[in-house]
């Protein structure tokens, strides 16, 4: 007999806390962690304090309702119903857009995908997007859309294009969107197990209809799930906003044509309302800016527990076992 | 036989191969567009490069007296002036960038194990939303706070009159410094790698822990050894992803750097903290309103395609540095 | 199906709550951000006697306002800087005065300054409080300025500085709000900002300028040093006869003169309201 085996039992095995048997740099480790992690809760909680004590000051529901009009003076100013309806309206526009693409994109790339070089070569262009920063993918508009082909998008007088729109925005912040959608999509549908396709497959239905009528529907949730982090990112988009869509307090259409005008027309959305009314624009009312800053965030925070909530909900039906 | 069963299909106009041509088509107009996007961003930039050459990179004289040389020539109509020293501003870039994104990864890893593993459960439910909802925050608010609180306070209580007499012969100290833009910049970009490293935490398989877990060793080795290691390849990707977002950061470092083209000195000792700067992205949007002068446009476009060229860069980089990995991975 | 029909009805209200105007003439306007506040106040004012008439203006800088004008994308521009040789084609209209005030933290005891003062400061010649006599501070001077951006900048520039660029000790910001608000945070800093930003409230101090206060009255009889017109900027060739019309209101009519004093302006020729004297 062995006396190493009948001398000590084996321990429970269960995690233990940072104790004195540990060494030095796990415990390091924990202190950092702890230390790290709670300066992360504080810094979040005051931004998030400051918004919130700053909006609950300012935030009245007739600024909500009331047009925005110019003045140095806080009460001549109006409310921010236009710069609302200016960012509610450019991101229809840039998901309009951006998920049928951005979808289309994913199924190519993940259910079909050949020639091989091309798709490679289109994944690269789209992860390129997805890091490019905004300002340049705003320079980028202005050269398309001052040109005379695309005149039609913006207003024009006289065969000189104004270049700056609803639709030249939403198109560039179509561009923004999209690299999230294909990824969240192309993640949807690879995690999908294969023998869900041969199945259908072997049923007799054609690769396409298997993608429409299982695939997709299988995949919504991530689908919706791209959509609303790119609909976050269109939202609080404020670089291509100022440089394309003219930054006109009110709608500005052009034409006379009821919506079409105005999506050829300028305006202004939350974003570049902030960003005007703040100490860094020329409207200097701080007030203004924290309220719509508010309602901006109110937007995002609504957005993410929309999110939370589809994913949640797509747990209880989901394939994994 | 059975209708259930089999399902049969009409060869419909959205038979297989018009719907691969269709979606193949549409994937391709996608990247029709970037390529346009490279191919126009490229050729306006063309012009500034070709004037300037490699000096284009390089330092030599007054960035700021270059830029208004440059835009005064195309706005009163003289010969175009095109000589551009860009070395200040790429300084200026890769400074904030480089610590902004070091000091975010070295917090981040530890704010995500923190979050995946040790925060009690209650403090983890709400601070998953908070995360996404900072990482949504437009950059103007992140440039508010930033010239509101921090600016006056690093200007007023952490600069001494000392230290702003020493350099009052070339700038000055007055709060919009390096300090307060890589401050900002840090909090900006970590909600964006603390959610991906999460999410690469949250996928390292549990059977894997536990076995570690089980054979004694302690819970601090078991996540920094196993989890961090296994998660390599989330955390390459949360590091570019949030890289790509500092390089592009433009209205917040505009308010916050301080907008003069000075090369930080690091010789300067603390003083190199205090000083002035301002990056790529930034001078762009300082100049926006000058588009309207030939070479300016030029010039501007051609610090464009440097951005643009990083950003490719940077995706590359990612790929590469995942490609080891590829055997370690939990999932391909 | 619900959330079709959802968004459907969202649309549609989108649609609807989006005012369409119809058989109006659209005026289209662009230029410098400094003066929209004016003009948008203007364009309310003219638009309740003329009904029919739509005005379209788009804050691009004063620069490329003019160079709108000139390549026809704009019927008129406004400017805040008098008219250069590169603005050919174009006719500038005087509108109203605005002064640029220079301003301290009110923990600096200055009161009056004079050009050249200024002058060496913007220039990094003086860098100390101790060079202007009167401060009460020792610290070294933080001036700050606007960036090369718009009108008030080259204003300065041309004004102040003699077309000599400002040196690398002025901290250039994105827009006049920041120069404020920085010089409200820093009591050793200088600035400077049009007259409509120094409200009893503001936290800033204007200075007198060789001895004249930054005031209305002195902008208006053009007694201060830094008094500055904002102009209209048309095209010589064919230009419309009713923003000419427009530019005659706001020159000369009573109620646009209290709208721009109402807004933080001058009014340099506008008849002023004949007061009824009581019996």
């Amino acid at each position: 007999m062995e006396a190493g085996a009948l001398a000590t039992p084996p321990r429970p095995p269960r995690p233990v806390p940072a104790g004195p048997t540990w060494r030095l740099a796990d415990r390091i480790g924990i202190a950092l962690c702890w230390a790290l992690g709670a300066l992360f809760c504080a810094i979040a909680a005051a931004i998030v304090i400051f918004m919130l004590v700053q909006g609950i000051r300012y935030v009245r529901p007739s600024l909500l309702v009331t047009h925005p009009t110019a003045g140095f003076n806080e009460t001549q100013t109006g409310g921010f119903l236009d710069p609302l309806l200016g960012t509610l309206l450019v991101a229809a526009i840039a998901i309009a857009i951006a998920l049928p693409l951005g979808v289309a994109t994913a199924v190519w790339l993940s259910e079909y995908g050949r020639p091989f070089a091309l798709a490679r070569l289109t994944e690269s262009a789209v992860e390129m997007v997805a890091g490019t920063p905004s300002i340049v993918l705003a320079l980028f508009g202005t050269v398309v859309f001052s040109s005379p082909a695309l005149g039609f998008l913006s207003r024009s007088s006289g065969g000189v294009v104004f270049g700056r729109s609803f639709f030249a925005a939403g198109a560039i912040l179509s561009l923004v969107a999209l690299p999230l959608i294909v990824s969240s999509t192309r993640e949807g549908l690879q995690a999908i197990p294969t023998h869900l396709r041969e199945a259908s497959l072997a049923v007799g239905k054609t690769r396409f209809a298997t993608v429409r009528r299982i695939l997709l529907p299988t995949a919504r949730p991530s689908v919706v799930t791209g959509t609303m982090l790119g609909l976050g990112r269109v939202i609080g988009d404020t670089a291509i906003i100022v440089i394309l869509l003219g930054a006109t307090l009110r709608f500005n259409s052009a034409g006379h044509a009821p919506l079409l005008g105005v999506l050829k027309g300028t305006g202004s959305t939350l974003t570049s309302y902030v960003y005007q009314n703040s100490p860094s624009g020329e409207g200097n009312q701080p007030s203004k800016a924290y309220a719509a800053a508010f309602v901006l965030l109110a937007i995002v925070l609504v957005l993410n527990a929309a999110v939370e909530i589809v994913r949640r909900r797509s747990q209880v039906g989901s394939w994994n076992p | 036989m059975h209708d259930a069963l089999l399902i049969e299909e009409r060869p419909h106009w959205w038979s297989d191969r018009r719907a691969e041509l269709t979606l193949g088509a549409l994937a391709c107009g996608v990247l029709a567009v970037v390529l346009a996007m490279l191919v126009f961003v490229v050729t306006a930039a063309w012009p500034s490069f070709a004037h300037n050459g490699l000096h284009w990179f390089g330092s030599g004289g007054n960035v700021d007296n270059q830029i208004r040389t440059i835009f005064l020539s195309g706005d009163q109509g003289g010969p175009f002036h095109w000589q551009f020293h860009a070395w200040p501003l790429l300084w200026s870039t890769i400074l904030t960038t480089g610590a902004a994104v070091a000091i975010s990864f070295f917090c981040s890893v530890f704010v995500a194990l923190f979050i995946i593993e040790f925060a009690p459960s209650s403090v983890r439910e709400i601070l998953q939303p908070v995360i996404r909802l900072l990482a949504s925050v437009p950059s103007v608010i992140y440039g508010l706070i930033g010239v509101l609180v921090i600016v006056p306070f690093i200007g007023n209580h952490l600069i001494t009159q000392g230290q702003k007499q020493s350099v009052a012969y070339a700038i000055s100290l007055n709060g919009y410094s390096l300090l307060a833009a890589v401050l900002i910049l840090t909090v900006m970009i970590s909600p964006i790698m603390i959610s991906i490293f999460c999410d690469g935490l949250r996928a390292v398989p549990r059977t894997w822990v536990e076995a570690s877990l089980g054979l004694g060793v302690n819970r601090w080795r078991t996540y920094w050894k196993i989890a961090v290691r296994t998660a390599r390849p989330a955390l390459i990707a949360g590091t570019v992803l949030a890289t790509a977002r500092a390089l592009g950061e433009a209205v917040m470092l505009a308010m916050v750097s301080g907008s003069v083209g000075f090369a930080p000195n690091p010789l300067d000792g603390v003083i190199f903290f205090f000083e002035p700067s301002r990056p790529l992205a930034a001078t762009i949007i300082s100049n926006s309103e000058e588009l309207s002068s030939p070479p300016m446009k030029h010039t501007l476009y051609a610090i464009a395609a440097v951005l643009l060229f990083s950003a490719a860069m940077l995706s590359l980089i990612g790929w590469v540095a995942k490609q080891p990995m590829k055997k370690y991975a939990v999932r391909g | 199906m619900k959330l079709k029909t959802l968004a459907l009805a969202g649309v549609a209200t989108l649609a609807l709550a989006i005012p369409a105007s119809a058989g109006a003439t659209t005026l289209i306007g662009s230029g410098s951000t400094a003066a929209q506040p004016y003009l948008l106040a203007l364009f309310k004012g003219y638009t309740k006697l003329h009904p029919s008439i739509h005005f379209v203006y788009t804050p691009d800088g004063g620069n490329a306002g003019v160079k709108d004008v000139q390549q026809g994308k704009s019927q008129f521009a406004a400017q805040a800087r008098a008219p250069l040789p590169s603005d050919a084609g174009t006719t500038y209209v005087k509108l109203f005065l605005d002064g640029l005030c220079l301003d301290v933290n009110p923990a600096n005891k200055l009161t009056n300054v004079s050009i050249q003062q200024v002058r060496d400061i913007y220039l990094g010649n003086i860098t100390s409080w101790t060079g202007i006599p009167g401060s009460g501070l020792t610290s070294t001077i933080d001036p700050f300025g606007r960036d090369t951006n718009g009108g008030t900048y080259n204003f300065f520039v041309s004004s102040v500085l003699n077309n000599k660029p400002p040196s690398s000790r002025v901290t250039p910001l994105l827009s006049d709000g920041l120069v404020a608000n920085s010089v409200k945070k820093d009591p050793n800093a200088i600035g400077y900002n049009g007259l409509a930003y120094f409200t009893p409230r503001s936290g800033l101090k204007a200075l007198k300028l060789n001895g004249v206060p930054c005031s209305a009255l002195a902008v208006k009889k053009l007694r201060y040093p830094l008094t500055r017109y904002i102009w209209l900027v048309l095209p010589t060739a064919n230009s419309s006869n009713k923003v000419e019309r427009f530019a005659d209101w706001v020159r000369t009519s009573v109620k646009a003169g209290q709208i721009i004093s109402k807004v933080g302006g001058v009014p340099a020729f506008n008849q002023t309201a004949k007061k009824k004297h009581k019996k």
